[in-house]
């Protein structure tokens, strides 16, 4: 039986893994003759070869992480995703998934090192702060719809979080020419969106099982039509757009922003008092 | 590109300028209209309107189709027109996000610009007409060059506008009521929201209620003030019967007997007796390593037809047992229809029964009897274009999974760039 005292266990190793990985990631940082003194991005990633020794540290740290949630999964009988603290494992999951595939994929740095930070900080956030009450699944949450409209949901967040800091990047250096960042973060929006579209569709059909209608403007889900409207305002912009400019890389940033209200912010607006989606008080 | 060309406002082709002025410009009719009249009268779109309605965004697109090269259809279906509309129902989705709404049975808006009640307001309806309407002509469009590697895009495009359109003409068709059954009882009337009696064409014979319960936890409360304690971070511990010690700030617990459905003997003992009144109880030993305290006893959350029994630990504090909260309910029915069927089925949270074009849903139960209750609640839902919502949801969940897929060959497609 595992159990949330099981957890630091898993999660201290995990850190130490990825703390490593990151290490490794900047030792050995930009292979000679491309580098000018005082450069810290490379301006096309093209050509890097990852670092291999920090790929296999990051791939044991979510081999870890994931026997912990597998083993819970098995102990609470349903797959933990009910609590705040559950769904952060899943955060921290996809997030050092993701971060690794896009890393051999993209191969800049700051991709493996940003997603593994942030993965190890809802990590943190567990160990302080686990919120692991109520073991319970209420009816209308047994549902068939649940998991993958979890999952394409956390999947969507991890997506978008990297392009959102591909566009403060992009911001921050002022300089929109490189190709390879711009095409990144059209392409990780893509794929976000398609999941973010998944999950809400699939929150559709469900509602309609549980609830009898298949939207009802619940601000939850008034809220992720928002952030849809948001992402999809960019997708087409990008349509046209031969060189991004400062207005849509802002309109990353502010849909993120949206997302970010959709997830969390909604239990603490006025507007949302009765919604059926706000659990757990 | 039209953005390195200088050109002044309304002169053809139009872009983004003229696009944000008309939807503006739409905006402002809408508040006009809203200040004026109220709120947009859904009543309106009921059949057979809906389908003339249809007609019309067909007929638009038809023309749209037949002189597709004139600048006005090339504006009305193209990109700017689109992204500037997004925009505006953005803006108008925000508002219903930030102001609390009035449900459906409220049809007067608080507000006069109907901010409390936007869905049902003329600026967020007009626009989301314009929206159906760009979105037809711009799907349409594509049909003319038709490729069958835009396989995604039409998808995506066509299965958004039949959810746009059968849930926009859906609403006015719409009927939600709730149903009250008692058990033993056949019951076909409900009540409507202006709370006229109300008969419908089916019937549920309700032959019993059926519930499970989760294990309840153990908590503590404070008597004098009936807190829950620690104070201000109240914690308590998930009955387990297999890992048998737990502990709430510094009380020790352990599990001795659990019995999920019991009944009080004389003695103040529990025994398990199956029957529609009997509770949970647990036999626990509470120690206190600080204050030496050691008791076994049991302690009962009771219901209706139990008292509950609690363990004094304390002149102040008692530990108590939660309300079971429920795992399953459903209930067996038989629904008649004017048809003369009779269908026997067996309604859960989750697992609706549709009968011709109505679904019915578990919906609540007595809850102060809890899983002794007599009465049943379904809701009844009437949506005759629920058919074609759901053509549109799955075709629109294809298309996404395809645009999930699509993703990594994005990044080839902006170098020849042929959508410019
Ligand atoms: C809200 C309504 C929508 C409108 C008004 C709209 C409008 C448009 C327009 C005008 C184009 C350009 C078409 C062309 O060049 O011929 C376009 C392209 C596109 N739209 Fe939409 N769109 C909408 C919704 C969506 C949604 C929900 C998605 C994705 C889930 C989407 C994905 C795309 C894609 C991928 C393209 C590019 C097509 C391609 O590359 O072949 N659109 N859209």
């Amino acid at each position: 039986m595992i159990t949330w005292d099981n957890f630091i266990y898993f999660a201290a190793p995990t850190v130490a893994l990825w703390a490593l990985a990151i290490g490794m990631l900047y030792r050995k940082n930009i292979p000679a003759g491309t580098a000018k003194p005082g450069m810290r991005y490379q301006p096309e990633s093209a050509g890097l070869r990852p670092v291999y020794g920090s790929v296999v540290l990051a791939l044991a740290g979510i081999i870890l992480f994931a026997t912990f949630i597998l083993l819970m999964w098995m102990s609470l009988d349903r797959p933990p995703m009910r609590t705040m603290g559950e769904t952060r494992l899943w955060y921290t999951f996809f997030l050092s998934a993701i971060g690794l595939v896009m890393y051999l994929k993209w191969r800049h740095h700051w991709i493996l090192s940003f997603s593994l930070v942030v993965a190890s900080v809802f990590i943190l956030i567990n160990i302080t702060r686990p919120e692991i009450h109520s073991k319970d699944l209420m009816p209308a949450l047994q549902s068939i719809w649940f998991v993958p409209h979890v999952i394409a949901y956390i999947l969507s967040y991890a997506f978008m979080s990297a392009a959102t800091i591909a566009a403060i990047l992009l911001l921050y250096r002022k300089d929109y020419t490189d190709r390879s960042l711009v095409a990144l973060t059209d392409n990780v929006i893509y794929i976000g969106f398609g999941l973010l579209m998944v999950g809400l569709l699939i929150g559709a059909v469900w509602a309609k099982e549980a609830w009898g209608h298949y939207w009802s403007w619940d601000p939850k889900e008034t809220w992720a039509f928002i952030t849809a409207a948001g992402y999809l305002m960019y997708i087409h912009i990008r349509l046209r757009e031969h060189k991004i400019r400062t207005f849509t890389l802002w309109l990353v940033i502010f849909s993120f922003v949206l997302l970010m209200i959709t997830w969390k912010g909604v239990n603490y607006l006025p507007a949302a008092q009765g919604s059926v989606h706000v659990y757990g008080n | 590109m039209d953005e390195n060309v200088k050109r002044a406002w309304w002169q053809a082709p139009w872009g983004y300028k003229e696009s944000i002025a008309v939807v503006g410009g739409l905006s402002a009719v809408g508040l006009m209209l809203q200040l004026t009249i109220g709120n947009f009268d859904f009543g309106l779109l009921q059949y057979p309107v809906g389908l003339v309605a249809i007609l019309l965004v067909t007929g638009l697109t038809g023309i749209m189709i037949w002189r597709h090269r004139s600048p006005f259809f090339l504006w009305f279906s193209g990109l700017p027109l689109s992204v500037s509309v997004i925009g505006g129902v953005l803006f108008f989705a925000t508002i219903m996000g930030l102001v609390p709404q009035h449900a459906d049975g409220h049809e007067h808006a608080h507000s006069p610009l109907g901010f409390d009640t936007v869905t049902r307001s003329w600026p967020f309806v007009l626009l989301y007409m314009l929206l159906v309407v760009n979105l037809s002509m711009v799907t349409a469009r594509r049909l003319l060059n038709f490729n069958w590697r835009d396989y995604a895009f039409y998808l995506n495009h066509f299965g958004l506008l039949l959810l746009l359109v059968a849930a926009g003409i859906g609403a006015a068709d719409l009927r939600r009521y709730v149903m009250h059954v008692q058990e033993d009882a056949t019951e076909w009337r409900v009540f409507s929201d202006s709370g006229d009696m109300l008969e419908l064409p089916v019937a549920i014979h309700l032959k019993d209620f059926y519930m499970e319960e989760y294990i309840p936890k153990l908590a503590i409360v404070d008597k004098s003030t009936g807190e829950s304690y620690p104070a201000g971070n109240p914690k308590m511990w998930q009955i387990d019967t297999v890992k048998t010690a737990g502990a709430i700030a510094d009380w020790q617990i352990e599990v001795l007997d659990y019995i999920h459905e019991a009944v009080r003997a004389s003695d103040s003992t529990y025994r398990q007796v199956p029957m529609p009144g009997s509770c949970p109880a647990v036999r626990v030993r509470v120690t206190n390593a600080a204050t030496g305290f050691d008791r076994t006893g049991w302690i009962c959350g009771g219901n209706f037809a139990q008292l509950y029994m609690t363990m004094e630990l304390d002149g102040q504090l008692s530990m108590v047992m939660t309300r079971p909260e429920p795992k399953l309910y459903r209930s067996d029915v038989v629904v008649y229809t004017q048809s003369e069927k009779a269908i026997p089925a067996s309604i859960e949270v989750n697992k609706p029964l549709k009968v011709d074009n109505w679904y019915i849903y578990q919906y609540s139960y007595d809850s102060d009897l809890g899983k002794a209750s007599a009465t049943s609640s379904f809701e009844l839902v009437y949506d005759p274009w629920l058919t074609w919502v759901y053509v549109g949801l799955w075709m629109f969940i294809a298309g996404s999974v395809l645009l999930i897929w699509e993703g990594n060959k994005k990044s080839k497609l902006k170098k020849n760039d042929h959508l410019g």
